[in-house]
């Protein structure tokens, strides 16, 4: 037991320890965040009437970044699974780092989900015994469980790894490797099944076809590694961990393929919709045209549309893609923003648009919307951030086990700022 | 910006209008606010009467309200009718009558007679107990369609226009597209010339999509076939709002504004009690009163008796009369959810 | 302050004027609400069957009304000022459910009743069926000898009973109740009589169970004789239409709707 205590204090010294960069960096996050507790007071307060959602437009921008962030959850498979599966040692070596960006992510999916709860505080009618949990029967219910239950296991895999490498053992691979090969098939059927929930819809067209689940999943796989990218080459510049030039040539390449194959079928849905341009394809005009006037998202999907195809050309060059100072950077960020957009508001929007009904309205955030988005991705990173921060101290070896132990002694504060690292 | 807060600033409840049900309630001596009813557990505390904090404490633990005993249903209607009567300031009943053995409600209504008067909208709206407004709640949606017109001048122009094969025709106009109606049509007079409507509700489907999707079954299917919502046990997660074809279900995105002298005392648990924020509501057949022999509101307010309700396992009824005498179809019938709700014209 | 606000209620009014639809536009059952309550209510046809709201017992009134329109929303009692249907024969179904009707006379204007003009001397009776222009009740009939109902096949004498005008007239020279004008109608309308009966034409209110007491509406409740040839149903002012969904102003989008293939992407061409 007192390893594990030691644990969890020695990495909690560690992580709440840092250079002025650092507590300047979560401060930013902070007063996001602290924008996100007025604007939580207000939307439990008043209800979701401070949201700019009506009866036309029911979901907006808290679900599109539920959908993305499922998403960003599940690509950490993108780590683990080359990691195990075909041992590579370069991914290996950090791939307790994408267990905590899925931790992150998982977290933030669930504070967009309280933000979608128009009843957060009877959110314990879905609990077993107390409540009733119908399933098999609602989707919802099947995304509460895999999202619970991929939140558990990145937990597990993830600490359990780092306590091992904190004590200095081999993890045992008979309960660690298991768990490794289930959290990959699980990483895939939590995004699986958000698509499952808005694609098993007839009432929502647009939604309404089979290549949900693997436009979400290769969506996921570009976006998601994008984001892991841009953290590994932030931790590469700002902390003594040093991540291999071929871990980010992987990582790179599952970019591209993945993002290949989501234009690939961005196109197919384009086609097979615009070309008998049936009442169902409506929410697509209405998308990607506008539709009687109305073209509020139209920007925005050529924006993504723009930048998903430019990251493409990028990264398909490979000594652009090798360019981990300039190129690769920019292809991610533009990758990361463009499905952003395409599988956020360009997805969740327009198939309220028209309403089942044929009523064509508009959605815009309102300011409370906003703030409470900022400050749910701030929340989020700001998870990632000491949870990056103290896998990057076991992984380094400055947070240790030792017999010789007291509180404010022998530690040594890891060098993070940029001065100092260099 | 500046744009999106003055939209903000209409959303706002109409600071008159609030203050004045404010003094309504303080009148009928109920000190528990709107706030507090929903505010979570934590503002829950807050309730400064002991009796109404206890109240409170007791609906939000209750049980979904098809696994209640009979007494604990007693016990929640009696708490509601209290509670209702102190906020409106007049007596309140809380209905618990169940399903009629040998009654399937059925719907038909007689596209061919209605005008688009919007009357049954707001019989609905003066039976049921909605928001008035922000968020203004209307259980029935009425559209006017154009009845088409082709032109002889269209009959040759060709799409596409200039070079190509002419792969269709610009003769077409709408006529009838369910999904190319006018929702807020304000004439002077219905009905309008080379128009007809088209009303809108909750289809009571057989198969309800609402249902399937529920993640706590606080929405399910009574045995007289009227989909119902447990206000109370509604997490409000809105995918009953996303799932149903027919556009029918609402949201209470802030507190109700239900004036003390709109509201209608006579109510059913599962019906048109007044509602909370944060929940889904929609047409229940007028449930606290069809239970009790009563015809719905809105096919007692139709002028030109466009509406027909009735029991559908009784073949002497006027839905079962009209399925044997008219044509009659469903709306999006393709989807399988089998309304019980018919269109039908002379 | 107050100037600006002066400025601000100009301009609008003048927009309002500029636009037309945009004071229509306003107009929302929230705004209806804020209106004083109708004294006189119609049911179905404007005029000719009319409803004073009064409260049945404390706190229940008879009818709530429509502060836009006046028509009738909604029944506190049902059966408020009907009488039974009486000798009707309702052969086909409910045998023995209690049918009420309201009584027509009193929501006729000229009923004193008829006799009391036409009653021999004052108004002679006709001598015979031959079709010719009135010199009074033109507010009813604009033009007696283009009467519209019927397309010239029939006359007021063919429904009106030439001796006795507080009734109608039936095929075999029979008296027929001015409360129970279906049986005159019936008299060629068969089919939508049959309808009728069997509760699918026209309209009830009250109970719907089988048995139950239910109040039949009669067809010159929502019909008029005179002229069911131009208007089947007078026209009336429809309710409020909803609010617009939160972030919009107007609908104008909705009159936009294009015209099949033809639309343009943004949707600009009407179809109208």
């Amino acid at each position: 037991m007192k390893p594990i205590i030691r644990f969890g204090i020695d990495s909690f010294l560690y992580v709440i320890r840092g250079s002025a960069m650092f507590y300047g960096w979560l401060m930013f996050l902070g007063f996001f965040m602290l924008l996100m507790m007025y604007g939580a007071y207000e939307q439990f307060t008043n209800g979701m009437i401070v949201t700019n959602y009506n009866d036309q437009v029911s979901w907006g921008l808290y679900e599109a970044q539920f959908v993305f962030l499922v998403g960003v959850a599940a690509a950490a498979v993108t780590v683990v699974f080359p990691s195990y599966v075909y041992h590579h040692k370069k991914l290996k070596e950090i791939v307790v780092l994408g267990e905590m960006l899925a931790i992150a992510a998982v977290s933030m999916v669930i504070i967009f989900i309280m933000f979608h709860m128009g009843r957060p505080d009877r959110l314990w009618h879905l609990l077993p015994v107390v409540g009733i949990f119908n399933w098999p029967n609602s989707m919802l219910t099947w995304d509460v469980l895999v999202l619970n239950g991929y939140l558990v296991l990145n937990m597990v895999c993830g600490f359990y790894y780092l306590y091992k490498r904190y004590v200095g053992q081999e993890v045992n691979k008979s309960f660690y490797m298991p768990l490794v090969y289930i959290s990959i098939g699980w990483a895939l059927s939590i995004h699986t099944v958000t698509a499952f929930l808005v694609n098993t819809m007839p009432s929502r067209p647009m939604w309404f076809h089979s290549m949900m689940p693997i436009k979400f999943i290769t969506t996921a796989f570009a976006a998601g590694p994008s984001m892991i990218i841009v953290s590994f080459l932030i931790i590469n510049k700002y902390t003594k961990l040093k991540i291999a030039e071929e871990a980010f040539d992987t990582l790179s390449q599952i970019v591209t393929w993945c993002l290949g194959i989501a234009i690939f079928l961005g196109i197919s849905e384009v086609v097979t919709e615009l070309y008998p341009s049936t009442e169902h394809s409506f929410s697509l005009q209405y998308l990607i045209f506008g539709k009687h006037g109305l073209s509020g998202l139209v920007v925005w999907y050529w924006a993504s549309v723009v930048l998903m195809v430019t990251s493409f050309i990028i990264l398909l060059n490979p000594r652009l893609r090798r360019n981990l100072t300039f190129w690769l950077p920019l292809a991610c960020v533009m990758t990361f923003a463009g499905i952003w957009i395409d599988k956020g508001m360009g997805l969740v929007v327009p198939a309220f648009i028209p309403s089942p009904i044929g009523e064509f309205s508009e959605y815009v955030p309102s300011a409370i919307e906003i703030i409470n988005t900022l400050g749910g991705w701030a929340s989020g990173l700001f998870i990632f951030t000491l949870l990056a921060k103290g896998a990057i101290g076991v992984l380094l070896g400055d947070v240790k086990y030792s017999d010789k132990w007291n509180l404010a002694g022998e530690w040594q504060p890891v060098v993070h700022s940029e001065e100092t690292s260099k | 910006m500046s744009d999106m807060n003055d939209k903000d600033k209409k959303n706002q409840v109409d600071p008159k209008e609030n203050s004045r049900r404010e003094f309504l309630k303080e009148a009928a001596g109920g000190t528990l606010s709107a706030a507090t009813l929903a505010a979570g557990a934590g503002a829950l505390l807050s309730g400064s009467n002991e009796a109404e904090a206890k109240a409170t404490w007791g609906e939000w633990f209750q049980k979904n309200y098809r696994l209640m005993t009979d007494e604990e249903k007693k016990e929640s209607v009696d708490r509601l009718e209290k509670r209702y009567s102190e906020e409106y300031g007049k007596k309140t009943t809380v209905d618990s009558v169940p399903a009629q053995e040998g009654v399937l409600f059925g719907y038909a209504l007689n596209i061919q007679k209605c005008i688009g008067c919007r009357r049954c909208v707001y019989a609905c709206v003066k039976e049921n107990n909605q928001s008035r407004h922000d968020p203004e709640i209307q259980w029935i949606r009425v559209l006017k369609m154009e009845k088409g017109n082709f032109l002889e001048e269209n009959m040759d122009k060709g799409y596409p226009d200039k070079p190509g094969i002419q792969v269709g025709g610009n003769a077409y106009q709408n006529s009838g597209v369910v999904l190319e109606g006018e929702h807020y049509y304000e004439p002077e007079e219905v009905p309008e010339k080379g128009h007809f409507y088209f009303p809108m509700q909750c289809m009571q489907c057989e198969k309800p999509p609402c249902v399937k999707v529920c993640p706590v079954r606080t929405t399910y299917r009574e045995p007289d076939g009227i989909v119902v919502i447990d206000y109370n046990w509604c997490i409000g997660c809105r995918m009953c709002v996303s799932a149903c074809p027919y556009w029918a279900r609402r949201f209470n995105w802030g507190e109700p504004n239900l004036p003390a002298e709109e509201m209608n005392p006579v109510t059913h648990y599962l019906g048109n009690r007044p509602r909370m924020k944060g929940v889904a509501e929609k047409c229940t057949f007028c449930l606290q009163r069809t239970r009790q022999g009563r015809y719905t509101a809105c096919v007692e307010v139709c002028p030109v008796g466009a509406r027909k309700f009735g029991n559908l396992l009784d073949p002497e009824s006027e839905v079962r009369k009209i399925l044997e005498k008219k044509r009659v179809f469903r709306l999006k019938a393709e989807l399988n959810t089998y309304p019980k709700f018919f269109y039908f014209m002379d | 302050m107050k100037k600006l606000g002066k400025i601000a209620a100009a301009a609008t009014l003048a927009a309002g004027l500029l636009t037309g639809s945009t004071l229509l536009a306003a107009d929302t059952y929230l705004d209806y609400m804020k209106k004083p309550a109708p004294t006189d209510c119609f049911e179905s046809r404007e005029g000719y069957s009319n409803v004073a709201p009064t409260e049945i017992k404390p706190g229940t009134p008879n009818v709530k009304c429509s502060n836009k329109t006046n028509g009738v929303l909604w029944w506190g009692d049902p059966f408020d000022g009907t009488e039974p249907m009486g000798d009707l024969p309702i052969d086909a179904d409910y045998k023995h459910e209690e049918a009420v009707v309201k009584p027509r006379t009193g929501q006729l204007k000229y009923y004193a009743p008829c006799t009391t003009c036409h009653n021999g001397s004052m108004v002679p009776y006709p001598k015979s069926k031959a079709p010719r222009a009135l010199v009074m009740h033109q507010d009813i009939v604009p033009d007696a000898l283009d009467l519209q109902h019927g397309r010239g096949a029939i006359w007021c004498l063919d429904c009106h009973n030439p001796r006795n005008r507080d009734t109608l007239i039936d095929h075999n020279g029979g008296e027929i109740q001015f409360n129970q004008p279906m049986k005159l109608c019936g008299k060629c309308h068969g089919e939508v009589y049959s309808d009728w009966r069997d509760g699918i034409h026209g309209k009830r209110i009250g109970m719907w169970t089988k048995g139950g007491k239910k109040r039949w509406w009669v067809c010159t409740e929502c019909h008029n004789p005179h002229m069911v040839q131009t208007k089947r149903f007078q026209p009336i002012a429809p309710e409020p239409r909803p609010q617009y969904p939160r972030t919009r102003t107007n609908a104008d989008h909705e009159r936009n709707h294009g015209a099949g293939h033809a639309e343009s992407a943004a949707g600009t061409t009407g179809g109208h």
